[in-house]
């Protein structure tokens, strides 16, 4: 049939015929219909969230509360419906319970990796995760139960005979109720709750950290402490700060804990034990007496708004801070 | 220990004296005697899992990090044993420096990454600055930053980091500097820079060279230790091993029949 | 072994000193060293003591009070602490939501991980993610919107089972995600190399690969469904005995928790709040138990996949 000539060239008998018009034309790789197809189910997710906001909106039946939906003085019998109470509530627990938690689950997470041998890390890590597996409503009875008359009784009477002298830590009566309801549990209980994130996102940080750059660190004649402390923090801050947006989240998200301690009063705390509303409990709560009163349910969903806006931030920032998109292994986190 | 080694002498830095690494399934290295002058390069060669880095290791006391190994033997540095108890690693760490395989530079500026042995010690500002730059300047990579110390070492290049990691480990003064295969994970013209340094620091202090690059030894230092599957084969200066070994087995390694 | 060669020992320069050159300053920096070793490791406890003493401690209130009939009776549970008609509802809810997510997350996931191309995933995913990370009273609340009042069904089980579901949808979704793209590359590219479409790459090979984990993804999504009180709460009523129909209030395990918690102890719904916390906690515990053994036995079965 061919012929191979002396270089080695080879030739077929006949010559070859004409390439075909379809060469030299680009070759798309992306198959449309099946993209569009898959586009389908996939859009779920978007779609409920996109569904959430909208439903909200409508809700609010485009009320015009004006600047005065963030005013000081929330009367539903009188039509006032100022939230500005329920977000400082939201605030004034939800950022100590923040930092409590990043400060907590910092060591922890310091002491898995760095300080503790593999089995007992492997024993003990577990049990973090398991924090995150217990529903709110069972924390929250447990610490309505068990822990608020500890607070109640103990922890802030003692605080007033010792510690009156900081701002806001004085207090005409032992504790508004001896219940032990209001602030200090409540910032307990979301400390608790947003502990299983703080402590997962920033192991997770830390065991990225490269073996090399670490024996680095100990080879110029540093302690671990040092070495963690300068080049470990460092090198994982991305990871450590996303951490703390998404603990936040979870602290002014949590809903049905929080409400069972929080002692549920619209007031303005007037010292650090003090009974008040956070932003998601006050909504749980208060929906049913909402019935029927269109005005009130519109400023219900406004300030649904509200959190959904503060929650979707806070979760964007915060994932954008690390390269892996699911940080967490579904554990419900 | 072996009454039979020649007793050091006063010029020796580092003496090993028996040393044997034992993990739960083999031994790693077996029995190994080797001395370090002051001012000397030495290349510690061998095939891929001969032991070289985990001997390395020992020297500066890094082979305790890794779990589930037993040392046995001694490491003597100016007559000291390193492994005595009561000795602090840290200290051995510090006369002791390490430069590793991939540039390892801290997410700081340039000038702090060859601080930060000091500042763990000195607080000085002025003692610190001198010392930075005496340090940059040994490793060749003064002239290249000096006018931006402060710029993030991620903005040098891969030759350009590892000889910050040198800076790094000297700013401290060390009298014995580890390198472990530090010019794989660059290209040739960065490995020549570290190559030029490495000529320049030899005539300083002690330096321990691990390559798996026969070549690269050659162009750089004065003796060579060969290791075999965790033994000590054959050492001598350069000439001598590279080119008129005594053993069968550096032969046929020397001239590439296995890697 | 010798600490010192025997050779004349040599005048050393107090920093080259091993034994003796340790300073007050470095004696101190590996005291502290030592010590954080110490110490932090001790934070573990904040996690771990909360947890023993909630599990105990509803065990000790509720343990005592319970029995089969107690579990069983089909009584009025508000009169007497019988948990058998929550118990079922609570069954048909987490049933019926469970299948609906599913039905919802799984085809998304798999097509997330399968056909989407990388910047579109990255948008679907932070969608998921952002559905799983709403407080769940946003999404009770949006459940009382669009389905008790638009839809008009009522504060009924059927909105609680939807509103349940739309809950649950993003963790499996997120996980059937995960199970696919997780699949080694090598393995996909033999299937659709040698000629499969790929539709039947993820029906052959993908499925049963990926179907521990999905498996375990839908099981961790159900315990976060057992345990969720905000969605139920404000679109169904927790005052009904046995529910009449679909479009009909009914109740819900954690409901029950939620109106017995502050009454006097003692009492009955005092009591059955602690029941129902306690099953609750059995439930949640079991399906990780589950999760977990499913785990591995299949990383054991599928070891060789990984190399």
């Amino acid at each position: 049939m061919g012929s191979v000539s002396p270089d080695g060239a080879v030739s077929a008998s006949q010559p070859l015929p004409p390439p075909t018009p379809s060469e030299g034309r680009v070759v798309r790789t992306t198959n449309y219909v099946q993209t569009a197809i898959a586009l389908v189910p996939a859009l779920v997710p978007a779609a409920i969230v996109v569904g959430i906001a909208v439903t909200l909106v409508l809700s609010t039946g485009f009320h015009n509360f004006g600047w005065g939906f963030f005013g000081p003085i929330f009367n539903s019998n009188a039509n006032q419906f100022g939230m500005l109470v329920f977000i400082v509530g939201s605030f004034l627990t939800a950022v100590p319970a923040l930092v409590l938690s990043m400060g907590i689950g910092l060591g922890i997470a310091i002491a898995s990796t760095t300080y503790l041998p593999r089995w007992l890390t492997q024993f003990l890590d577990p049990f973090v995760d398991l924090l995150a597996g217990i529903p709110s409503v069972v924390y929250g009875i447990w610490a309505f139960v068990v822990i608020a008359p500890i607070f109640g009784l103990l922890i802030n009477p003692w605080a007033v005979m010792h510690l009156s002298f900081l701002p806001g830590f004085a207090s005409n009566r032992y504790s508004p109720t001896t219940a032990g309801t209001g602030l200090p549990i409540s910032i307990f209980v979301l400390t608790l709750m947003a502990l299983p994130i703080t402590t997962l996102l920033i192991r997770d940080a830390l065991r990225s950290i490269p073996k090399d750059l670490w024996e680095s660190g100990l080879a110029l004649g540093a302690t671990r402490w040092e070495v963690m402390r300068r080049v470990g923090l460092r090198h994982s801050s991305r990871g450590i700060v996303s951490a703390a947006f998404l603990g936040f989240g979870r602290a002014i998200g949590e809903t049905v804990a929080v409400a069972m301690v929080i002692g549920s009063v619209t007031k303005y705390p007037t010292n650090v034990y003090d009974v008040t509303w956070t932003m998601s409990s006050f909504m749980f709560q208060i929906l049913d007496a909402a019935f029927g009163n269109s005005l009130y349910l519109s400023a219900l969903a406004e300030l649904a708004l509200v959190l959904l806006v503060i929650t979707l931030t806070v979760n964007i920032v915060g994932r954008r801070l690390v390269s892996h998109i699911y940080a967490e292994e579904v554990a419900g986190i | 220990m072996s009454a039979a080694m020649p007793a050091p002498s006063d010029d020796t830095v580092v003496a090993v004296r028996g040393l044997t690494v034992k993990s739960k399934q083999r031994t790693i290295l077996d029995r190994i005697n080797l001395d370090f002058p002051a001012k000397s390069l030495t290349a510690v060669i061998g095939p891929s899992g001969c032991g070289k880095t985990t001997f390395v290791r020992t020297v500066n006391r890094m082979v305790e990090l890794t779990p589930g190994l037993r040392i046995l033997g001694s490491v003597f540095y100016l007559g000291q044993d390193i492994y005595a108890p009561g000795v602090n690693p840290v200290l051995v760490r510090r006369r002791i420096g390490m430069v590793f395989q991939r540039p390892t530079v801290f997410p700081m500026s340039i000038f702090e990454n060859a601080a930060f042995g000091l500042r763990l010690v000195h607080e000085d500002e002025a003692a610190i600055d001198r010392a930075v730059e005496e340090a940059l300047t040994r490793a060749g990579l003064w002239e290249e930053v000096k006018d931006d110390l402060d710029r993030s070492a991620f903005s040098l290049s891969g030759g350009q980091q590892q000889r910050l990691c040198i800076a790094r480990a000297l700013a401290v003064r060390p009298r014995v500097l580890l390198l472990d295969e530090p010019t794989s994970a660059l290209d040739p013209f960065a490995t020549q820079r570290v190559e030029a340094t490495l000529r320049r620091l030899k005539e300083e202090i002690v330096l321990i060279l691990v390559t798996h690059n026969v070549t690269q030894a050659a162009r750089v230092s004065d003796r060579v230790a060969f290791l075999h599957a965790g033994h000590l084969i054959e050492v001598g200066p350069t000439a001598d091993i590279l080119e008129r070994p005594r053993e069968e087995l550096t032969q046929q390694f020397v001239t590439g029949r296995f890697a | 072994m010798a600490t010192v060669l025997s050779t004349p020992p040599r005048r050393l320069d107090p920093e080259d000193d091993l034994r003796r050159g340790a300073t007050a300053r470095l004696k101190w920096r590996t005291g502290f060293d030592r010590w954080v070793g110490y110490l932090l490791p001790l934070l573990f406890l904040i996690a771990i003591v909360p947890i023993l003493d909630m599990i105990f401690y509803i065990a000790w209130q509720a343990v005592p009070t319970m029995s089969w009939t107690v579990v069983t009776s089909q009584a009025d549970y508000q009169a007497y602490d019988a948990l058998g008609v929550p118990i079922i509802t609570s069954f048909y809810f987490i049933s019926l939501a469970t299948i609906l997510s599913v039905a919802l997350g799984i085809f998304g996931g798999i097509a997330t991980a399968e056909f989407l191309p990388e910047w579109v995933a990255g948008w679907i995913r932070t969608s998921a993610n952002l559905l799983a990370g709403m407080p769940s009273v946003i999404v009770g609340y949006f459940g009382y919107f669009a389905f008790v009042l638009y839809f008009g069904w009522g504060l009924s089980f059927i909105a609680g089972v939807f509103t349940l579901a739309f809950f649950m949808t993003p963790y499996v979704f997120r996980t059937a995600d995960l199970a696919f793209s997780s699949i080694p590359r090598h393995i996909r590219e033999a299937a659709l190399g040698s000629g499969a479409k790929p539709a039947q790459y993820i029906v052959r090979v993908g499925t049963p690969i990926a179907f521990p984990q999905i498996l375990t993804g839908v099981f961790l999504a159900m315990a976060i469904g057992v345990g969720e009180t905000a969605p139920i709460v404000l679109t169904v009523t927790t005052n009904v005995l046995v529910p009449t129909g679909i479009f009909q209030p009914a109740t819900y395990l954690t409901g029950l928790i939620w109106t017995g918690y502050a009454q006097n102890p003692g009492s009955t719904p005092y009591i059955i709040a602690f029941q129902a916390a306690f099953i609750i906690i059995l439930v949640v515990v079991a399906l990780n138990i589950v999760v977990r053994v499913i785990a591995a036995r299949f990383r054991k079965r599928l070891e060789g996949l990984y190399q």
